[in-house]
C-alpha cells in the first residue's frame, strides 16, 4: 500500500537564509522529538553541487500500532540526502527512515527554490508505503495526521532558526566560546 | 552570543562535530553559495569529527540498515539538471 501526501509553502526569507536555517533546523522547539544530527558524508560532486547524507535520530516516531514488532527499541534512525547547486540556488532534500522498513516506510522529498531576491519555495512530496496486512486504514489515518503535523512543526521550527538568523544579519557566526584555544 | 546546534548522537562526538558545523556553515554561506569556493575548507575538522563518528558507529546494531540507506539513490546528476530546467512547470 502506497500514499502519497504534497504541498507547498512560500517562505519570506532569501534562499541563504532558509537553506542555512535548513541545515541547522536543530534544535528548535518544535522538534522536541529530534535527539541528534551528524553527518556522514560530504562533497562537492562534478557539476559544482553540494552534496551530503546526515544521519538523525528522534524518538517515538512510528506509530503505536506497530510497537509490538518492534521491541524494545523505539528511537528512529532517519536518513537524510541532501543536494545544493549554487548556481540555481536549489536544494533538494530526501528522508527517510532507516529501520522497520518492512513495516512502514516513510520517504520525504523537498524542492527549496528561489523565488526572488525575498522569498522562497519548498515543495514537499512525502511518499508512505506499507506492506503490514490488514493495517490499511490505521496506516492511512495515520499517515494523514503526520503528514499534517509534521508539515506545520518542520515550518515553525525552521521560521524558528530563520528568524534567530536574521537577528544576526542571515549570516552565521563563529562560535568563539567552543575552541579550546 | 554563540548559535545553537544540534548534538552528535554519541556525545563524545559533539564537541568535533560544533567545530566541524561552525567551519561548513560559514564556508556554505560566505563562500560556497557565492560561488567563491568549491571545495570545503574544513577537511580539518571534518576528519577528526568522521573519525569519532564512524568509531561510535561501528559499535551500533543497527549499522548494517544504515549502511544499506546509505545506498538510497534519491536523485542522479540527471534529475537535478532537469528540476533546474524544468521551474514553474
Amino acid at each position: 500500500m502506497v500514499l502519497f501526501f504534497e504541498n507547498s509553502h512560500v517562505y519570506n526569507h532569501d534562499f541563504q537564509t532558509v537553506s542555512l536555517a535548513y541545515f541547522n533546523r536543530y534544535p528548535n522547539p518544535f522538534a522536541k522529538h529530534v535527539l541528534s544530527s551528524d553527518t556522514l558524508e560530504q562533497s562537492v560532486d562534478e557539476d559544482g553541487c553540494l552534496r551530503f547524507t546526515r544521519l538523525v535520530v528522534k524518538t517515538g516516531r512510528l506509530p503505536g500500532f506497530i510497537k509490538p514488532f518492534l521491541g524494545s527499541n523505539l528511537d528512529s534512525w532517519i536518513i537524510e540526502k541532501v543536494v545544493v547547486d549554487p548556481k540555481t540556488q536549489t536544494l533538494l532534500s530526501y528522508t527517510s527512515n532507516v529501520d522497520h522498513r518492512k513495516f512502514i516506510r516513510v520517504e520525504e522529498y523537498l524542492k527549496y527554490s528561489t523565488v526572488d531576491p525575498n522569498s522562497t519555495l519548498v515543495e514537499a512530496k512525502v511518499k508512505f508505503s506499507s506492506n503490514l496486512m490488514g493495517f490499511k486504514q490505521k496506516i492511512e489515518e495515520w499517515s494523514l495526521k503526520r503528514f499534517s503535523s509534521n508539515m506545520s512543526n518542520t515550518r515553525e521550527g525552521l521560521k524558528f532558526v530563520m528568524n534567530r538568523l536574521k537577528e544576526k544579519g542571515g549570516i552565521w557566526y563563529k562560535e568563539v566560546n567552543i575552541a579550546s584555544q | 552570543m554563540g548559535n545553537i546546534m544540534s548534538v552528535s548522537f554519541a556525545p563524545e562526538c559533539t564537541e568535533a562535530k560544533n567545530k566541524y558545523d561552525d567551519c561548513f556553515n560559514t564556508w556554505y554561506t560566505e563562500k560556497f553559495l557565492k560561488g567563491k569556493s568549491l571545495e570545503n575548507e574544513c577537511t580539518e575538522f571534518w576528519d577528526t569529527y568522521i573519525t569519532c563518528v564512524n568509531s561510535a558507529l561501528a559499535k551500533q546494531k543497527i549499522k548494517p540498515m544504515l549502511d544499506k540507506a546509505r545506498e538510497d539513490q534519491p536523485f542522479t546528476s540527471e534529475e537535478i539538471r532537469q528540476s533546474a530546467g524544468t521551474e514553474g512547470k
